[in-house]
């Protein structure tokens, strides 16, 4: 079936086992294909407040998903739901729920779990959030949007605009080639290989760590937690490391000019700016490489109750 | 007559078919009998709520769908030789079947997904995907039932979203606390133009549906407080260090 503009059915619905009893009750896998119509499949849609989301980038067109209820009972079973609905605008939305009915005894939140393991085409962006359950995204070429409350974010191997959101889940990006925007409230963000042009995460009680950055914007706020950074300096890049109470450590890998600007209760910035002294208003300035300077790439670090940490990688 | 003759009526009635004599026998025994003039009411109640459901129109890419295929079976025929032609006017044309047969299985699919709790559906995979549809589903209609039991899965998802604002909610309250602090060091302009922005963002939230807007709403505000407080956002736009 051609559909103009839509998407279609692939009438692949695969069973790859039946019920069966485990420990944790009865397990119910099912494998489904999503196949493009008349335009590709450009966005990526999941909501799923009841377990994990798998999703994994590769060259094809289709969509499939994998799903893995997990229930203590066939009653259970039966009440929870994956919903598929794909929009003509080549938009396809992923939602899982628990069916309410009549006489319904109570089921707990916990008894109960829906895994995702969802294969799409790598050029789709991704906007996926989950409660408790892991997000992990690998091999996505349009970035995305994702949310959990408390389940980590894992995320690997990822172009594009790239958007994070956690309460307390963990969340590690690797390989980010993107801009990244990673915000958490009581978690770590842990960053490896981020090289798009900007880089900002932000967290309220929590440390931040990255390794490998080249960005040319990068921004990390903690109130709290400690940020430890090892980055390389890009020509004209900008950097701003503040913490309110927590240390702050740097590691720069400079190519060229940089200038650095400190402001902490406490600081070691090490024997290529060690002689700065900080003036009246209470910075402390130095500059790094030869002129021109309007080639250096600025940094700023700064806490204001905690210890600052500055070195150069030559 | 009887009752149950009238009953038999009463659908073509209540449509307006029973012309003269007819009609006003019904009519008649309407007026009399009870029991059929609540048949007749229910019934007329019926109506009304069915009428009043949202339209459920079949998805546009089903009739594209199939007049993409007879178009391409109508390009196949005009370039088949004449005796095939004449051949197919006495036996159906292969391709055109086949096409409507796979737009008539792609809809039974659908179908059978829509409905695939069937009683005597063995336990198996096949549940896991629910409600697959091909089109932007139609506004879904509210199935009036019981609310769900304290502590069921129903209700704390109902109560999930909530949550989670709340969260947001706190670490921005905790954030707002700090801010209070330190803008009491701020030059009067930056006070106006904190509480300015503090507002219009308080604002966001406000309208924000409940939900990831406006969790996202919420995020803002953190992301702001905090550029106020650790990074001397605003106390540094006045040239203040």
């Amino acid at each position: 079936m051609k559909a103009a503009g839509c998407l279609v059915l692939a009438l692949a619905l695969v069973k790859t086992a039946s019920a069966q009893p485990k420990n944790t009750g009865l397990v119910e896998r099912a494998r489904l294909e999503v196949a493009p119509g008349g335009r590709p499949i450009k966005q990526l849609t999941i909501e799923n407040p009841l377990g994990d989301v798998k999703i994994e980038g590769y060259d094809g067109q289709s969509i499939m998903i994998e799903t893995t209820k997990t229930a203590p009972d066939e009653d259970a079973l039966d009440r929870l739901r994956v919903s598929l609905i794909p929009n003509p605008d080549g938009t396809v939305r992923i939602l899982t729920t628990a069916d309410g009915g009549k006489e319904v005894k109570t089921l707990a939140r916990a008894a109960v779990k829906i895994d995702l393991v969802v294969r799409a085409p790598r050029d789709a962006r991704i906007d996926a959030a989950v409660s408790a359950g892991k997000l992990e995204v690998i091999n996505m070429d349009a970035g995305g949007e994702l949310d959990t409350a408390s389940g980590p974010i894992s995320v690997r191997n990822i172009a594009g605009e790239l958007s994070t959101h956690s309460i307390s889940g963990t969340t590690t990006i690797a390989q980010a080639f993107g801009s990244v925007d990673a915000q958490t409230i009581a978690s770590d963000v842990e960053l490896d290989t981020i090289g798009g042009e900007r880089l900002v995460a932000s967290v309220s009680r929590g440390k931040i760590a990255g390794r490998r950055v080249r960005a040319r914007d990068v921004q990390l706020t903690t109130t709290e937690g400690k940020i430890t950074l090892e980055a390389e300096a890009p020509l004209r890049g900008r950097m701003v490391i503040a913490s309110l109470r927590g240390d702050v450590d740097v590691k720069l890998r400079r190519h060229g000019p940089v200038t650095v600007r400190v402001r902490a209760a406490r600081l070691d910035l090490g024997s290529s700016l060690g002689a700065a002294r900080p003036g009246p208003d209470g910075w402390v300035e130095g500059h790094l490489g030869v002129k021109p300077q309007a080639q250096a790439a600025i940094v700023e670090l700064r806490s204001r109750y905690g210890f600052v940490q500055f070195a150069v990688i030559e | 007559m009887s009752c149950e003759r009238i009953q038999e009526k009463l659908t073509a009635y209540l449509d307006g078919e029973l012309a003269g004599q007819d009609g006003s026998v019904v009519r008649g025994h309407l007026r009399e009998c009870a029991t059929c003039r609540q048949a007749a009411s229910d019934e007329a109640a019926l109506r009304d709520g069915l009428r009043s459901l949202p339209p459920v129109d079949p998805p546009p890419s089903l009739w594209a769908g199939v007049q993409a295929q007879l178009a391409a079976a109508e390009v196949a025929d005009a370039k088949r030789p004449a005796w095939r032609r004449a051949l197919a006017r006495w036996a159906p044309s292969a391709p055109r079947f086949a096409a409507g047969a796979l737009v008539a299985a792609a809809a039974i699919a659908v179908l059978w997904w829509r409905t695939q709790r069937a009683p005597d559906d063995a336990p198996g995979p096949d549940r896991a995907i629910a409600t697959p549809a091909p089109a932007p589903a139609p506004a879904p209609v509210p199935e009036p039932g019981p609310p769900p039991p304290r502590g069921d899965i129903t209700a704390e998802l109902a109560a999930e979203p909530a949550r989670q604002t709340e969260a947001y909610g706190d670490a921005a309250e905790e954030l707002l606390a700090l801010a209070t602090e330190v803008r009491g060091t701020w030059a009067a302009e930056q006070q106006t133009a904190f509480d300015a922005r503090l507002s219009e963002l308080r604002g966001q939230i406000d309208r924000a549906p409940e939900g990831r807007p406006r969790q996202k709403a919420w995020r803002e505000l953190i992301r702001y407080l905090q550029g106020a407080i650790v990074r001397d956002e605003i106390a540094l736009a006045g040239g203040v260090p």
